[in-house]
């Protein structure tokens, strides 16, 4: 997908502030960030932190007042409206809170629309759209309105379209936003399959379930990033001392 | 009471914080209304000027054409007195017949003037006033030796003014002044019935709309006569009851060797002509231009109520509902409806005299018409119901709604059509997202071609008179203005002008309901990868889509008008070259006119309009 | 991994740990009745249920132990109230690993709770930090327990477990979202 060794995303200093003097507000403050290819980070954070607006900047969906944004060797934060929409289509899938599918069409035909957008034949769209259908365990619902979907199911739709154009980077912004708990387990597993499968995920949620998927987590404040952790590797307890099951008696005074 | 009182706080707030689409309301509206106020109005107002100006030159209530049907008196000098004098003798001693002046020769002559050639029937008179038909000098003097006084409306068509000079068949002489009479119709209407009968020898190189009137001293209007042109004599009757003049003209005129006897009721309903003409054109015009405004409104009224149900959550923090909102609305439209109609009224009443000039040829104005009562309430009914049928449809359907579908966006439910889907997926990118875009709502779409088919009728209709106008090109002699033609064209102009506005602003109302109805659409499309380009062209494309069909429905409409209105000249079909190029000039502005907006929105970046909708 | 089902000790559940009362001495040699109105504050209603006499009996267990010793106030020497308590280096040494273990407490919060107070007033350690390092271990936990759970076969009780310790870990990380986000701003305000 990338040569190894160039990060997939690359960022530096960048920042997005609103209004001026007095009623300046930074959204985002100068914010660094490496993510090699296959890695999956999530962004946590209290809301109105900044972070939605951060990924928004990284899948440039907005613009930002400064600094610089590189996606596997590009640099991409001043590219016009047009090219922006050609990485879009090829290289940054998206996947929201809302889902944001078109309620007029079925589950396949929201699928194959990236396809579609991109000049590809309405046959290889169809046969794609089928194909990361099958992949998110919806292939019986391809035919189906979004009405007809619960909201997991909305939301791997939306997942199967964001991968259509083999992204090398997905972007997700509160996927489990809207979803309950049952739901969120169906969207879980299908971002711990991606994750195994090398995908490069930058995931911003404030659901620590979703955020304990990722192989770093970085916790953004104020627009700012304040915290890194580095999530792989063990715990210091086992699964026992969490159940309960084994308390070691810490000293005898 | 406090309903009455809320639903007003609502439309207050409304119009203040989005003035847009109530202006433009208003224009659609005021633009119906005024049409309909002037059609309204010429009528009744073509008979002032005339009578005013037979008060004024004393005017006669029969006009004899002496030595028969159209033929003159062969030779000059005293001959074409007693020819003439038996037929003045039994004209004046016939009973009813009150007063009499004349008989007076009248010569025709070729006059040439600034590179212009006109036939001209130069009547001779005495300096003295006469008691019966004394033309009114409106510039200059009266007839002296080497000196003309030309027909007003005539001199206008030459150009010329008083002290310039002019040749009459080869001879020159002065411009002495300028007179306007009520004897007989103005240039170019000198031949033409009813009212009009010309004596020129049509065998010289003059089409029969191509000669004027001038009066000129005894001696000079007998020394223009020739071999070739003789002399003819007119004779001016005073009836004792002005009445019987028709029934006089017929007892005494009929028969080949009879002069020919125009009763000044004839003359009327021909210097009238002018403003007749404009009523053939004012009258569909009206129609189209009601019906456009009609589509506009509903447009509007469609797009926001379709915005207002979105934001019925608000409302009901008010206390408000489905049905409030479709009340807010039907209230607003009614109200900025009876503004429109107000400002059309006084539109159309200012714009009136204009049109209802009766031009030069009389002295009268047609002063300020009347503005009846009943016009006032015609007016503001068509009005109320223009504003009533448009809205009501869309409040009808939001007030069903109930609330939780409204909470749920039900109303605003796209339609889906599988097929449509399907083949757009098989199309390029910009007329794909335009497909898709149009099968959402065929109801607008719908009205979209409707729309652009009743303003093809117009143009088209246009054109066709443009063709018969060129077909009689026999019409007028090449450099004279030809008064009657230039004031339809300047009729049909401002009507086509009122036209295209409409169009344009239906075109943009359509726009602009699109743009608001596809925002979230074309942002999600353009985070997906379709460039601002391609959403624009999309959006441009859903607009022109339905138009293509209305175009061409609007060509055999627009013929099939033009043969309505224009009454009996026939069928006429503009060029096709005419056609092509009208038809593609209108998609062409019609996608110029959707792209603007689109464009606006589409440069704009992506994420706070998907933001702003999510949840 | 795996479940390591070997039971060692219960430990009787002190309502006041001996830890907190050490930090709390950390700040400065208090009497005992100042440790209880401190602890009294930090708890609020929670600490009505206290048992006033708890605080003199850790005290004297850490005074046996080592880890604190006591003095006599000028005053009244045979009334309990008028000795005064400070720290040895065995119980600062003792405060310090305290404050830097992140094994989670069960079954309440109380401790942790108090840890950060504690840590705060004795200006020992940056509550923030304390938090931030424990939410780390935490979100492990809880990326072992979610992998388990969804490596289980749907409708196993294993399975059913695991979820319900996602759940609770996932509740408790809530709290030091919180805890967080009330340090934050006491810090701000104490600047």
């Amino acid at each position: 997908m990338n040569d190894v060794g160039v990060p997939v995303l690359r960022v530096r200093g960048l920042c997005k502030q609103y209004g001026k003097g007095e009623g300046l507000v930074r959204a985002v403050d100068e914010v660094d960030l490496d993510v090699a290819s296959g890695e999956t980070v999530a962004v946590m954070g209290p809301s109105g932190c900044g972070k939605s607006t951060l990924l928004h900047l990284l899948g440039g969906l907005d613009r930002a007042s400064g600094g610089e944004l590189w996606l596997a060797g590009q640099r991409i934060d001043q590219l016009g409206e047009r090219a922006l929409a050609r990485l879009r289509r090829d290289r940054v899938g998206f996947i929201f809170q809302a889902f944001h599918l078109m309620d007029e069409l079925t589950a396949a035909e929201n699928v194959e629309l990236p396809a579609l957008l991109a000049g590809r034949s309405a046959r290889w769209s169809r046969r794609r759209a089928a194909e990361l259908l099958e992949r998110v365990g919806l292939a019986e619902r391809a035919a189906h309105l979004p009405s007809a979907l619960s909201g997991g199911q909305r939301q791997r739709v939306a997942v199967a379209r964001a991968l259509v154009g083999d992204p090398q980077l997905v972007l997700a912004d509160e996927p489990t936003g809207n979803l309950d708990s049952q739901a969120t387990v169906e969207v879980l597993r299908l971002f711990e399959d991606l994750h195994s499968s090398g995908q490069t995920l930058v995931i911003v949620t404030h659901d620590s379930r979703i955020a304990a998927t990722a192989d770093r987590l970085i916790t953004m404040r104020d627009g700012a990033f304040v915290d890194e952790t580095r999530l792989t590797g063990g715990s210091a307890g086992n699964l026992g001392a969490l159940a309960g099951l084994a308390e070691p008696y810490e000293q005898e005074i | 009471m406090a309903r009455i009182r809320l639903v007003g706080r609502l439309v207050g707030r409304d119009l203040r914080y989005r003035p847009g689409p109530a202006v433009l309301l208003v224009l659609a509206i005021t633009a119906a209304t005024a049409t309909l106020t002037l059609g309204l109005v010429l009528r009744g107002v073509t008979n002032q000027p005339y009578l005013q100006t037979r008060a004024a030159t004393k005017g006669p209530d029969v006009v004899a054409q002496l030595g028969g049907q159209g033929r003159g008196v062969s030779g000059s000098g005293t001959a074409v007195w007693t020819r003439a004098e038996a037929q003045v003798k039994t004209l004046t001693s016939a009973p009813g017949v009150s007063a009499y002046s004349g008989p007076y020769p009248v010569a025709s002559a070729m006059l040439r003037t600034r590179g212009l050639t006109a036939g001209v029937e130069v009547e001779g008179r005495a300096r003295a006033q006469a008691s019966l038909d004394q033309p009114k000098v409106t510039a200059g003097t009266w007839v002296r030796p080497g000196g003309v006084v030309l027909e007003r409306t005539f001199a206008e068509a030459l150009g010329v003014s008083v002290g310039d000079r002019v040749t009459l068949s080869g001879r020159a002489f002065r411009v002495a002044g300028i007179a306007v009479t009520a004897a007989g119709l103005p240039y170019p209407n000198l031949c033409y019935y009813p009212g009009g009968g010309c004596v020129f020898d049509l065998s010289a190189p003059v089409t029969a709309s191509g000669i004027g009137f001038a009066w000129a001293t005894e001696q000079d209007a007998r020394s223009l006569a020739s071999a070739r042109a003789p002399l003819q004599a007119f004779l001016n009757l005073k009836l004792k009851n002005p009445a019987t003049a028709p029934a006089f003209a017929s007892r005494y005129g009929s028969g080949p060797s009879s002069p020919g006897l125009i009763p000044w009721q004839s003359i009327q309903t021909g210097s009238g002509l002018l403003v007749q003409d404009e009523q053939a054109v004012l009258t569909p015009a009206a129609w189209l231009i009601g019906l456009l405004a009609i589509a506009c409104v509903t447009v509007l009224a469609g797009g926001r109520m379709a915005e207002r149900i979105r934001r019925v959550g608000l409302l009901k923090a008010v206390g408000g509902s489905p049905e409030m909102v479709a009340v807010v609305l039907l209230a607003e439209n009614l109200m900025l409806a009876v503004f429109a109609a107000v400002i059309g009224l006084a539109i159309g009443w200012l714009t009136a005299p204009l049109v209802a000039n009766p031009g030069a040829a009389l002295v009268g104005t047609a002063g300020a018409p009347a503005l009846t009562l009943s016009t006032a309430g015609l007016v503001l009914a068509v009005a109320l119901a223009v504003a009533l049928v448009a809205t009501l449809v869309p409040a009808i359907r939001g007030a069903r709604t109930s609330t939780v579908s409204a909470l749920a966006d039900a109303t605003s439910q796209p339609r889906r059509g599988p097929w449509l889907i399907a083949l757009s997926a098989r199309l390029p990118v910009p007329l794909l997202l335009g497909l898709r875009l149009v099968a959402r709502r065929p109801r607008r779409a719908l009205l979209s071609v409707a729309s652009v088919a009743v303003t093809a009728t117009g143009i088209v209709a246009v054109l066709a008179f443009h063709t018969s106008t060129r077909l009689n090109i026999a019409g007028v002699p090449r450099g004279l203005a030809d008064p009657a033609f230039e004031r339809d064209e300047q009729t049909l102009m401002a009507v086509t002008v009122v036209l295209f506005g409409l169009a344009a602003l239906n075109a943009i109302c359509a726009a602009w309901a699109t743009v608001l109805d596809t925002g979230r659409a074309s942002a999600l499309a353009r985070a997906l990868g379709a460039s601002p380009r391609q959403v624009t062209a999309g959006i441009a494309a859903a607009q022109v889509l339905p138009a293509v069909p209305g175009v061409l429905l609007g060509i055999p409409l627009g013929i099939g008008l033009f043969d309505v209105a224009a009454q009996g000249a026939g069928v006429v079909v503009p060029p096709v070259s005419w056609l092509a190029g009208a038809s593609l000039g209108a998609l062409v502005a019609l996608a110029a006119l959707a792209a603007l907006p689109a464009r606006a929105g589409a440069a704009r970046p992506v994420s706070p309009v998907l933001s702003a909708d999510s949840g | 991994m795996g479940l390591t089902a070997i039971y060692l000790t219960v430990r009787e559940v002190q309502f006041v740990q001996q830890e907190v009362v050490l930090a709390m001495l950390a700040k400065e040699p208090s009497h005992g009745y100042e440790l209880r109105a401190r602890l009294r504050q930090a708890l609020g209603p929670l600490g009505d249920a206290m048992n006033d006499g708890q605080v003199y009996v850790t005290l004297a267990r850490l005074e046996k132990a080592g880890l604190a010793a006591s003095e006599q106030s000028a005053g009244r020497p045979d009334r309990p109230d008028r000795k005064v308590y400070a720290l040895t280096a065995a119980g600062q040494q003792r405060v310090a690993g305290w404050l830097a273990e992140v094994s989670w407490p069960r079954p309440d919060l109380t401790e942790f709770h108090l840890k950060l107070i504690a840590a705060a007033a004795a200006g020992l350690a940056d509550p923030l930090a304390i938090v931030d390092t424990q939410r780390r271990e935490l979100l492990r936990r809880l990326r072992d327990a979610q992998r388990a759970a969804l490596a289980e076969p749907d409708g196993s009780p294993a399975g059913l477990l695991l979820e319900g310790i996602v759940l609770r870990l996932q509740a408790d990380l809530r709290w030091l979202e919180a805890c967080e986000r009330n340090w934050t701003s006491h810090r701000k305000d104490h600047r």
